[in-house]
C-alpha cells in the first residue's frame, strides 16, 4: 500500500511540474520589457531618430573641405577617403555605412512601435506616437535616398534604384530586401510623412526638441518637396515650421546674442535645446569631434566667406576660429561623453537636424523657382539681418541687382537660388547640409589636392558621376541588393 | 536481481557497482548479524567496571556500565521490554563479562561499535540463524602486502549471509562450516576467497587493486554510476591521487595532461582565473565553448558567465572565472571525464562541450574510528628575469631616444606637459626648477648638465621582475577525518590557503569546509547529506576592463598596474629610487606615479563566499524499482571593492591642474556647461573611491529519478532510468562607486556635489543593480540492454527547455538523443584468454547533443535605457530594440559519431584506449553583419556549421611492479582538427588578424590571419603591405571584408595536445613528472612595435636591427623610427596621406609578428619519500611522507621569437599573471 501511495505521490508530483513548466520557463530572463502600452511606444518612438551622423563624410566630400597640405591636420580615413570620393570600408563609427545602419535602426524601432500600436490596439490616445513613428520614418528613408541612391530628378523618370523602403519588423537573420525605383521610394516617403504629419501634436512630447513636433515635420516636408520640385507645397510647409510664421525672431542670432557670446558659451550653447532656431535635434554617436583638426577640412581658402563681404556688401558675423594654423573651425560643436559602464562609454554630439533657418531658406528657393522674387528677396534679407555684422537694412539689403552684380549671374532665379544656396553652405558649414544642396542641385565640386612637394592640383566631382553616390554597405549583397555602380 | 548490469548507482552508494551483488547480501544480513554476532566487538576493550547493584531493571544497570565505561547503549523498549530485573556485584570487571552478566538472563545480543553497544533481543530471529549457530567458530585476521591490518574488510561465508568485518586489528571470527569458503572484500583490494578447510585460525593477506585497471572502472555520469563494462560512451576517469599537483590550489589545473582531448591553456596563473579548458576542442564559434563542471552530481554554475575566449583578458572579473576555485583539492576522489555524446547524453542541451564530473570524498566504514589525515603544502615562487625576456637595456634604449629626439621627439612643450612622462619630462621640467634660496635651477640648460642628467638613467638596467616579483612562502593546510558504522559514514574537511602572491599588490586566502554525509534506514530507505562552504579574501592590484578599438587595431586599458605589464612595458631606465633611496615618481596622466606606491593605492580586495548544501533520498519502491530525489541549494555572494586612495596616481589624475596646459588638456577633469567660461575643475577635490561590485547568485535544483532495474533469465538485462530536473539561478550583480571616501581622514565621505552632476550628464550613474535569471527544465529517458557481459545497448533522449529565449516559446524546447553500442569482446567463447591482450571491447555511439548559446532575442528584445543627450533636461526615459525578432532562432546543436576500443593489456596492468570521433556542428550561433535593413546590422544568429575529426589515445597503467619498484605511467595525446562548413558572413580584417582569431569559412574555428608584409619603404623605412585590393598600401582597412590577400596562418587553438606522466616508486621513495605538449596552432606576437615610442615605455631588441637609413629594407624587417615629417610622407596606394599609426599597426597584424604555439613543458616534478612504518607508529601515525614538487619548472620547446614568453599566457594586463614557477614542499600525515 505505501508503495503505491509514493508511486503515485511522485507521479502526481512530475505532472504537476509537467504543466507548470511552461510558466515556470515564462520568466524573462533578465531585465527586458515589451512594448505594450502607449507609454512603451511613446518612449520606444524616442529612439526611431539615426543616432549616426554623416557630418564626417557630407562634409568631407564636399565643398566644404580643402587640403590644407601635407604635415597640417591630421590623416583621418573618414575624411582623408571622402574627400577623395574614395569608398570608406567597414561600418565603423563616421563612415556612410554606420550612418545607413544608424537610419535603419531608426526605422526598425518605428515599425515596431506602428506593429505595437496595432496588436495591442492602443487606439487614438497614440496617434501622436504613430504620426511620429511615421515621419520619423519618412526622415530615416529620405536621407538614406540623399546620400545612396541617385537624386531624384524633377519630372524625370526616377526608375534607378531607390533604397529599400522597410515597413514591417524584421523577423528573419537575413531578410530580403529590394530596391525598389527612386520614384516608389519618394512616394512611400511622402505617403508616410503626410500621412504622419497629421497626426501629430505639439504637446504629446516631454522634450519635444528631440522629436518631430509639428514644426519640424513641416521642416523636413519642405526639404522634401524642394526635391521633389513641389514649390507650393515647399513654401506652405516652410510657412509653417516657424512658430506663428515669425521668422526673424527664430533665426539663429548671429549677430547679435551668438556674436557676444564667448567661444565657450557659444559651442556649449550652439547645439542646445533652448536654440530657438532649432527644431529638431538628435543625439548621434559620433567621433566628429575627435578630429577638428583634420588635413581635409575647414582651411583657410574657406574662411573668405566669413571675413570678406558677400552679396549684402557686408560682413558675417559668424566666429572664424581655428585650433592652430590652417586648422579653422566653426566651433559648434561640443563633444559629449555617455557613459554606459564603468570607464565604457560612447561619444555622442547634439546633432541639430532641422532649423528654422533652413526652413526659412527652404522658402526662399521654393519662392524663387515659383518666380516670387520679391518674396525670395524679403526671406533672404530676414536671413541675412540675423546674420550680418552690424547689421544695417538700408545699406545690407540684397537686391536682383546686387545679386547679378555680385554673382555675375543675369537670370534673377539663378541668381537667387545661387545667393540662397552660398547663405547656407556659410551658415551650415560643418554641419553636413552642404552634401544635401550638392546632391540635389547636381553642383560640380572641385577639390584641391596638395602632394608632398607641395604642388597643387585639383579634383572635380561632376554631375552624373557615381562617385556621387555613396556606397551601400557590403554586407548589402546578402540582402538580395546590388551595390551602387563604380 | 542479483547482477547490476547497468550500474544500478546512486552517488551515496558507497562502494563501486562491481560489490554491489556482496553489498546487497550484506544488507539482508545486516539485521541478522545483531543476532550471532556475540561479542566479538568488545573483546579488546579494556575498561574495568565496578558494580554493585540490586534489583534493578536492566536499563539503570546498562546505564551504570555506561556511565563508567564512557559507552552508550542503544535498544529499543521493545527489547527491554518485560527483562527481568537483575542484581550484579562486579569488582574490576571487563565491559564484556559486565555485559554477559547484565544480559545473560535476559537471551540478549550486543554489539560495540565505536562506543556504542548496541542490544539487541536474541529470540526473534534465533529460529533462522540457529543452524549457523550450530556451526564452527573460524577466527583470523586480513592483511595487506605490507602485514598492515585492514580494519572493517568484510568477511562472508560464500553462499550464506553470514558476515562480519574485521575490527581495529585486523581481527574477526566468524560462525562458518569448516569446509566453507569465506569470501573477504576491502575496498582498495582485490577481493579474495579462502577455504577455510578445517582451520580455525586464518590469516588472508589481501593484493592491492593499485595496478589493476578494474577499480577504476566506473563511470560517474552525474547521474548515474555505471560500470565500465557496461558504459558506452567515452570517458575517462582521473584519480585525485594520480592527478595531484601539491601547491597549486585549483582543482582544475590537476586535469593539465591527464586525459586525452582535454587540453587546458593557462590564461592566468592569478588565483581564481579558471585555465582555458577545451574538452575535443571548440564546438561552436561564438560560445562559452566551456566544459560543464558537475560535483557530486549537481551541476556547478559559474558565479559570473565568463567565456572562454575572455578569460584571457585579465579583467576584474577574470578572478570569479574558476567555478571550481571554492573546492579543496584534498576533498576530491576524483574525475570522470565526459567526452562523447553517448557519455553526455543525459546533459542533452547543455553537453556539447564535454561535462567533467567531479566526485569528493565519503566517509569510509571504519568502525566508528575516526581517521584523520593532515596535508599540509609549503610553496615559494621562482622570480622571472630578463634573461627570459626581449627587452631592450637601459644604455641600448637611451641610444634609440636620442636618436628619436634628435628626430624630433621629446621637445618642450610636448614631452614636458603631455599626460605621461619619463626621463625627459623630468628633465625639462627640472630645468625650470628655481630655488629660492639657493638662486638656482634644478637642471642647467647646457648640454653636459643634460648628458649628466640622463647618464644616471641610461645606467640604471633597473630589475622590474627583481623589484616587483616575490618569492613568497605559501602554506596550504587541510585536515580531514573519516569515520563511519555499517549504518552512517562521514567525511569532513577543513582547509586553510595563504597566498603571498608571486608579485607585489597580490594576496590571497581561502578557508574551506565540507561535510558529506551517508545514512542508511534500514533496507529501502537510504540518504545523504552534503554540505560545502568556501570563503576567499584576495588583494589584486586595481583594474578597469580591456576595451577593443579597432579602428587603429588595439586594445587598451583605462590604466593598467598590472606587475607583470609593468615588468614587460616600462623601460629599464626608469628608476624606482632615486639617488637618495626614496621613491622616485615619474608622470602618468598629469600625476606622479611609482609602481611600488600604487599598488599600496590603488588595489582590489575581493570576497567571495560560496555555500552549498545538498540532500538526496533514495527509496526502494519493489527491488526492481528505486525512486530519489535530489535537491540542492548553493548561495554565492562576491564582493569586490576597489581602493583608490588619496595618493594613488589614479587619483591625483583627476586633481592634476597644475597649469593652464593640463587643466585644459587634463580628460579627468569637468567643464560644467552651465558655466562655460570656467576652466574645468576636478570633481573629486578631496578624498578617492571606495568602489564595492557584487555578484550574488542563488541556485536552486532539484531532481527526481525513478530506475528500474531487472535482469531476466539467460543473461539479459534491462535498466530503464528516467529522470526530471528543474533548475532556477538567479544572479544579481551591483556596483557603488564610493566618491571622495577620505583615506586620509578616517573614512570621512566628502563627496562633491558636482561629481554627481556631472556623472548625471555622462549617464554614468554612481550605482547601478541588475538581474540575470536562469529557469530550466529537462526530462529524460535512458533505457538500457546487456546480454550477458558481452553486448550492451543504449538510448537515451532528453528534452530540455529554458526561459534563455524569454517569454518567446518558440525554440524553447529541445529533444536531443542518442544510440550507442558496446561489444566485450574478450566476454565471447572464441576469445582466446591470453595475459598479452586480456580485454578488449569495442564502442560505437551516434547521438546529437546541443549547447544554448548567447542569443536571447528569438522575439524582439527592448531594454530601456536614458537618452544619451548632454544637458540632464534634455533626458528622458527611452526604450530601445536590442535585437530585433529571429524567429529562426534555435539551439547550437552537433551530430556526433564515435568509435572507441578499451584494450585490457598484460593482464591488465596497462590500458590503451582509442576513441575516433567525427562531429557535425551546425546552426551555431555567431555574430553576424548583415545588411542592416532590418535595423541590426550585427546580429547573433545559427549561421555557421562545422565540421571536427579528432583522434584521442591513451595508455595508462602499472607496466612495471615487482617487489620494492613500480612504474605506473599515462601517456596520451590528441589531434582534433575542426574546419568552418559553412558561414554565411566573414568576419573582418580585424577580427581575422588579432590574437584570438576569427571564424572563417573553409577554415579553423579561430584561425589567425596576417596582413602580408610587403617590405619596408626604402626611402623612409616605414612598412608597406599588400591592401585588399592586392596593390601594395601603407593603410589596409581593418574593417573590410576582403580577406584575399590575408595569408591565412593557422589555427589559434592547438590541434595536438597531450601528456605525459610517470611515476616510480621504489620502496618507500618515488619520483613522478608530468610533461605537457601542444602543437599545430600560431600565435600573434604582442603589439609592441610603433612608430614612435614615449619616453617611459619599453622596446623590444628587435629595435636595435631597425631600418635606419636607405638600404637597410634589403637586410632588415623592423622599421623604422619616424620623425614627424618623414610621418608625413606615408601615402595610399591611391596617393593620399595615411597617418602612420595605421601602417606601424597594421606591422604588428603582420606575417612578421606571428610564430609558433608549439611547446612541450615539464609541467610538474615530484620527489616523495613515504616514512617508515617502524618510525611512525611511534608517533602512532598510519602514514607520513614527504614530498618535493616543482611546478610549471622548464619549457622545454617553444618559438624562439617568443623569448621566454609564455605560449600559453597573453599577457593581457589587469589581474592576469602568467603561471608561475614554483617549488612546494608537502607533507601527508594519516591517523
Amino acid at each position: 500500500m505505501k508503495n503505491i501511495y509514493i508511486i503515485s505521490l511522485s507521479i502526481i508530483g512530475t505532472l504537476i511540474l509537467f504543466s507548470s513548466c511552461n510558466k515556470y520557463l515564462d520568466k524573462e530572463p533578465d531585465n527586458r520589457t515589451e512594448i505594450n502600452t502607449i507609454d512603451k511606444v511613446a518612449q520606444l518612438v524616442g529612439t526611431a531618430y539615426p543616432t549616426a551622423d554623416y557630418l564626417s563624410f557630407a562634409e568631407s566630400a564636399s565643398d566644404n573641405a580643402v587640403d590644407k597640405g601635407p604635415g597640417v591636420g591630421n590623416s583621418v580615413d573618414t575624411r582623408d577617403r571622402p574627400y577623395a570620393w574614395e569608398d570608406i570600408f567597414g561600418a565603423g563609427t563616421n563612415t556612410p555605412s554606420n550612418y545607413w545602419n544608424g537610419c535603419y535602426e531608426a526605422i526598425a524601432a518605428a515599425n515596431q512601435a506602428l506593429e505595437s500600436i496595432n496588436t495591442y490596439k492602443l487606439g487614438v490616445k497614440s496617434d501622436p506616437y504613430k504620426g511620429e513613428a511615421l515621419v520619423a520614418r519618412a526622415y530615416a528613408h529620405h536621407m538614406l535616398a540623399i546620400f545612396f541612391a541617385t537624386t531624384y530628378k524633377i519630372g524625370g523618370a526616377n526608375d534607378a534604384p531607390g533604397i529599400p523602403y522597410v515597413t514591417k519588423p524584421g523577423e528573419k537573420v537575413l531578410q530580403q530586401y529590394d530596391r525598389g525605383t527612386v520614384k516608389s521610394t519618394y512616394e512611400s516617403i511622402v505617403k508616410d510623412l503626410e500621412e504622419g504629419l497629421s497626426l501629430l501634436t505639439e504637446t504629446a512630447y516631454k522634450i519635444p526638441k528631440y522629436h518631430f513636433t509639428p514644426a519640424a515635420a513641416h521642416a523636413f516636408a519642405s526639404r522634401l518637396y524642394l526635391f521633389l520640385g513641389e514649390w507650393q507645397k515647399a513654401v506652405d510647409h516652410a510657412t509653417l515650421a516657424a512658430p506663428s510664421g515669425d521668422f526673424l525672431n527664430n533665426l539663429r542670432p548671429i549677430n547679435t546674442t551668438m556674436l557676444n557670446q564667448s567661444s565657450g558659451e557659444f559651442r556649449d550653447g550652439f547645439t542646445r535645446s533652448d536654440v530657438k532656431s532649432t527644431l529638431l535635434l538628435a543625439n548621434c554617436y559620433s567621433t566628429w569631434t575627435y578630429n577638428e583638426s583634420a588635413r581635409y577640412g575647414y582651411g583657410p581658402s574657406l574662411t573668405p566667406m566669413f571675413n570678406d563681404p558677400n552679396v549684402t556688401g557686408g560682413t558675417l558675423a559668424n566666429k572664424v576660429l581655428s585650433y592652430s594654423a590652417a586648422n579653422y573651425t566653426t566651433y559648434k560643436w561640443l563633444y559629449y561623453f555617455f557613459y554606459t559602464g564603468p570607464g565604457i562609454g560612447f561619444p555622442y554630439i547634439m546633432q541639430p537636424l532641422f532649423t528654422v533657418d533652413e526652413a526659412l531658406l527652404n522658402r526662399a528657393e521654393a519662392y524663387a523657382e515659383l518666380g516670387n522674387y520679391q518674396a525670395s528677396l524679403d526671406d533672404i534679407n530676414t536671413f541675412y539681418s540675423t546674420k550680418i555684422r552690424n547689421y544695417v537694412p538700408s545699406s545690407h539689403q540684397v537686391t536682383l541687382a546686387k545679386i547679378m552684380s555680385y554673382f555675375s549671374i543675369s537670370d534673377p532665379k539663378e541668381g537667387l537660388i545661387k545667393t540662397i544656396l552660398v547663405a547656407k553652405k556659410a551658415e551650415f558649414l560643418q554641419e553636413g547640409l552642404r552634401w544635401i544642396d550638392i546632391a540635389r542641385r547636381d553642383l560640380t565640386v572641385v577639390h584641391n589636392v596638395i602632394d608632398a612637394k607641395g604642388i597643387e592640383t585639383s579634383i572635380e566631382l561632376k554631375p552624373g558621376d557615381p562617385r556621387r553616390i555613396f556606397q551601400l554597405p557590403e554586407e548589402v549583397k546578402v540582402a538580395g541588393l546590388e551595390l551602387n555602380p563604380r | 536481481m542479483n547482477n547490476l548490469p547497468f550500474g544500478k548507482k546512486r552517488p551515496w552508494d558507497y562502494q563501486d557497482s562491481l560489490f554491489c551483488k556482496p553489498l546487497r547480501i550484506m544488507k539482508i544480513s545486516t539485521f541478522l548479524m545483531f543476532a550471532f554476532v556475540t561479542g566479538v566487538q568488545a573483546e579488546g576493550i579494556a575498561q574495568k567496571v565496578n558494580l554493585k547493584l540490586k534489583n534493578v531493571k536492566v536499563e539503570d544497570a546498562l546505564s551504570a556500565i555506561g556511565k563508567q565505561t564512557k559507552h552508550r547503549f542503544l535498544y529499543s523498549d521493545d527489547v527491554t521490554k518485560g527483562a527481568k530485573r537483575i542484581s550484579l556485584n562486579l569488582k574490576d570487571a571487563s565491559l564484556e563479562d559486565a555485559l554477559e552478566e547484565v544480559l545473560s538472563d535476559n537471551n540478549y545480543t550486543y554489539k560495540v561499535i565505536a562506543n556504542t553497544i548496541t542490544v539487541n533481543n536474541i529470540e526473534k530471529s534465533s529460529d533462522k540463524t540457529s543452524v549457523v549457530v550450530l556451526q564452527n567458530s573460524v577466527s583470523g585476521t586480513v592483511k595487506d602486502k605490507e602485514g598492515r591490518p585492514l580494519t572493517g574488510a568484510s568477511i562472508t561465508v560464500k553462499g550464506t549471509s553470514v558476515s562480519t568485518q574485521t575490527d581495529n586489528s585486523g581481527n574477526f571470527k566468524i560462525n562458518a562450516p569448516s569446509n566453507g569458503i569465506l569470501t573477504i572484500r576491502y575496498i582498495g583490494f582485490k577481493s579474495s576467497e579462502i577455504s577455510i578447510g578445517g582451520k580455525s585460525n586464518i590469516t588472508i593477506t589481501l593484493e592491492s587493486t593499485d595496478n589493476q585497471l578494474e577499480v577504476v572502472d566506473v563511470v560517474a555520469t552525474g547521474y548515474q554510476n555505471i560500470a565500465r563494462k557496461f558504459f558506452t560512451g567515452s570517458a575517462t576517469r582521473v584519480d585525485a591521487k594520480d592527478a595531484e599537483r601539491a601547491g597549486v590550489p585549483d582543482i582544475s589545473r590537476m586535469l593539465e595532461g591527464q586525459v586525452a582531448g582535454v587540453s587546458l591553456q593557462n590564461v592566468s596563473g592569478t588565483f581564481g582565473a579558471a585555465p582555458k579548458i577545451r574538452v575535443r576542442g571548440a564546438t561552436s564559434l561564438s560560445g562559452d565553448n566551456k566544459p560543464l563542471w558537475v560535483i557530486d552530481g549537481i551541476i556547478l554554475e559559474d558565479v559570473v558567465n565568463i567565456s572562454n575566449e575572455a578569460l584571457s583578458s585579465g579583467d576584474m572579473n577574470t578572478l570569479l572565472g574558476s567555478s571550481v576555485a571554492g573546492i579543496n583539492p584534498d576533498d576530491i576522489e576524483s574525475f570522470n571525464i565526459l567526452k562523447d555524446a553517448a557519455a553526455t547524453a543525459m546533459y542533452g542541451a547543455r553537453a556539447m562541450n564535454g561535462v567533467i564530473v567531479v566526485t569528493t570524498k565519503k566517509g569510509r566504514q571504519t568502525e566508528g574510528k575516526p581517521h584523520v589525515s593532515y596535508t599540509g603544502n609549503f610553496t615559494s615562487y621562482i622570480k622571472p628575469t630578463y634573461n627570459n625576456f626581449d627587452v631592450m637595456t637601459s644604455y641600448d634604449q637611451m641610444a634609440v631616444m636620442i636618436e628619436l629626439k634628435n628626430k624630433g621627439y621629446y621637445q618642450i612643450p610636448s614631452a614636458s606637459r603631455g599626460a605621461n612622462g619619463g626621463v625627459f619630462y623630468k628633465m625639462y621640467n627640472k630645468l625650470y626648477e628655481y630655488d629660492e634660496t639657493t638662486k638656482t635651477y634644478g637642471l642647467k640648460n647646457d648640454a653636459p648638465s643634460q648628458v649628466d642628467f640622463l647618464t644616471r638613467y641610461a645606467n640604471a638596467n633597473t630589475d622590474w621582475f627583481d623589484l616587483l616579483f616575490k618569492n613568497s612562502f605559501v602554506q596550504e593546510h587541510s585536515v580531514s577525518v573519516s569515520s563511519g558504522t555499517e549504518k552512517s559514514q562521514h567525511y569532513s574537511s577543513v582547509s586553510y590557503l595563504k597566498d603571498p602572491g608571486m608579485t607585489i599588490g597580490n594576496d590571497v586566502e581561502r578557508f574551506t569546509g565540507n561535510f558529506r554525509s551517508n545514512y542508511k534506514f534500514g533496507e529501502k530507505l537510504k540518504a545523504e547529506l552534503l554540505g560545502n562552504g568556501s570563503v576567499r579574501q584576495q588583494t589584486a592590484p586595481g583594474t578597469v576592463n580591456q576595451k577593443s578599438d579597432p579602428v587603429y587595431g588595439s586594445y587598451y586599458r583605462g590604466y593598467d598596474i598590472n606587475p607583470y605589464n609593468y615588468a614587460l612595458g616600462t623601460s629599464r631606465l626608469i628608476t624606482p629610487y632615486d639617488e637618495n633611496g626614496n621613491l622616485e615618481y615619474f608622470t602618468r596622466g598629469y600625476a606622479p606615479f611609482n609602481i611600488l606606491d600604487e599598488v599600496n593605492n590603488n588595489y582590489m580586495e575581493l570576497g567571495m563566499i560560496d555555500f552549498k548544501v545538498q540532500a538526496a533520498l533514495n527509496y526502494k519502491i519493489i527491488p526492481d524499482l528505486t525512486y530519489s530525489i535530489t535537491g540542492a541549494y548553493r548561495f554565492s555572494k562576491s564582493e569586490n571593492q576597489t581602493f583608490l586612495k588619496e595618493n594613488s596616481n589614479y587619483i591625483q589624475s583627476f586633481r592634476a591642474m597644475q597649469d593652464a596646459t593640463i587643466v585644459g588638456s587634463n580628460d579627468k577633469l569637468y567643464s560644467d556647461p552651465d558655466f562655460p567660461n570656467d576652466l574645468p575643475i576636478s570633481v573629486l577635490p578631496e578624498g578617492g573611491f571606495y568602489n564595492v561590485n557584487l555578484d550574488n547568485m542563488k541556485y536552486y535544483y532539484l531532481r527526481q529519478d525513478l530506475e528500474y532495474n531487472k535482469e531476466f533469465n539467460g543473461g539479459h538485462n534491462i535498466n530503464i532510468f528516467a529522470n526530471m530536473e528543474m533548475i532556477t539561478t538567479d544572479r544579481q550583480a551591483e556596483f557603488f562607486d564610493g566618491v571622495g571616501y577620505s583615506y586620509e581622514n578616517g573614512g570621512l565621505a566628502v563627496p562633491f556635489p558636482k561629481y554627481f552632476k556631472k556623472a548625471r550628464e555622462e549617464g554614468n550613474p554612481y550605482y547601478g543593480m541588475g538581474y540575470k535569471f536562469t529557469r530550466f527544465n529537462g526530462y529524460s529517458m535512458r533505457a538500457a540492454y546487456a546480454y550477458k557481459q558481452k553486448y550492451s545497448l543504449n538510448g537515451t533522449v532528453r528534452y530540455d527547455g529554458s526561459n534563455k529565449m524569454g517569454k518567446s516559446r518558440t525554440a524553447r524546447w529541445l529533444p536531443t538523443w542518442n544510440v550507442s553500442g558496446k561489444w566485450n569482446v574478450d566476454e565471447e567463447a572464441f576469445w582466446i584468454k591470453n595475459s598479452i591482450l586480456s580485454n578488449l571491447s569495442i564502442r560505437a555511439t551516434y547521438g546529437m547533443v546541443a549547447n544554448m548559446g548567447n542569443a536571447t532575442n528569438s522575439a524582439a528584445v527592448f531594454y530601456n535605457q536614458t537618452a544619451r543627450r548632454r544637458e540632464i533636461v534634455d533626458q528622458e526615459t527611452l526604450t530601445y530594440i536590442s535585437n530585433i525578432a529571429n524567429k529562426e532562432l534555435t539551439w547550437e546543436k552537433m551530430k556526433e559519431f564515435n568509435l572507441g576500443f578499451d584494450i585490457g593489456m598484460f593482464d591488465s596492468k596497462v590500458g590503451l584506449t582509442i576513441d575516433l570521433y567525427d562531429r557535425r556542428s551546425f546552426d551555431l550561433l555567431g555574430s553576424i553583419q548583415t545588411s542592416g535593413i532590418d535595423g541590426e546590422y550585427t546580429k547573433i544568429a545559427n549561421y555557421a556549421n562545422m565540421s571536427a575529426k579528432g583522434i584521442e589515445f591513451a595508455i595508462t597503467g602499472t607496466p612495471v611492479k615487482s617487489g620494492d619498484f613500480r612504474w605506473k605511467t599515462n601517456f596520451n595525446f590528441a589531434f582534433n582538427k575542426n574546419e568552418i562548413t559553412r558561414l554565411d558572413i566573414n568576419p573582418n580584417i580585424w577580427r581575422a588578424v588579432s590574437n584570438t582569431g576569427g571564424a572563417v569559412n573553409g577554415y579553423s574555428q579561430r584561425s589567425l590571419f596576417s596582413i602580408q608584409f610587403d617590405g619596408l619603404d626604402p626611402q623612409f623605412g616605414y612598412p608597406t603591405f599588400i591592401g585588399t585590393d592586392g596593390i601594395k598600401t601603407t593603410n589596409v582597412s581593418l574593417q573590410s571584408q576582403v580577406l584575399d590577400y590575408l595569408k591565412y596562418e593557422g589555427p589559434v587553438e592547438p590541434t595536438f595536445t597531450g601528456g605525459f606522466f610517470n611515476t616510480f616508486s621504489y620502496k618507500n621513495f618515488s619520483i613522478s613528472g608530468l610533461f605537457t605538449f601542444s602543437a599545430g596552432n600560431k600565435l600573434r606576437l604582442k603589439p609592441s612595435i610603433a612608430w614612435a615610442y614615449d619616453d617611459m615605455s619599453v622596446m623590444t631588441k628587435d629595435m636595435l636591427n631597425r631600418w635606419i637609413m636607405p638600404g637597410d629594407e634589403k637586410s632588415t624587417t623592423i622599421p623604422a623610427l619616424l620623425d614627424p615629417l618623414s610621418a608625413t610622407n606615408i601615402v595610399s596606394s591611391s596617393g593620399t596621406q595615411v597617418s602612420a599609426v595605421y601602417p606601424y599597426n597594421a606591422y604588428n597584424y603582420s606575417t612578421e609578428r606571428v610564430v609558433d604555439g608549439d611547446y612541450i613543458k615539464l609541467k610538474n616534478i615530484s620527489l616523495g619519500y613515504a616514512l617508515p612504518k617502524d618510525l611512525i607508529s611511534r608517533f602512532k601515525m598510519s602514514n607520513a611522507s614527504i614530498n618535493v614538487v616543482a611546478n610549471n619548472i622548464w619549457t622545454i620547446m617553444a618559438d624562439k621569437r617568443l623569448n621566454g614568453q609564455d605560449p600559453e599566457f597573453f599577457a593581457t594586463g589587469g589581474v592576469a599573471l602568467p603561471v608561475p614557477k614554483q617549488i612546494t614542499v608537502s607533507l601527508k600525515v594519516g591517523f
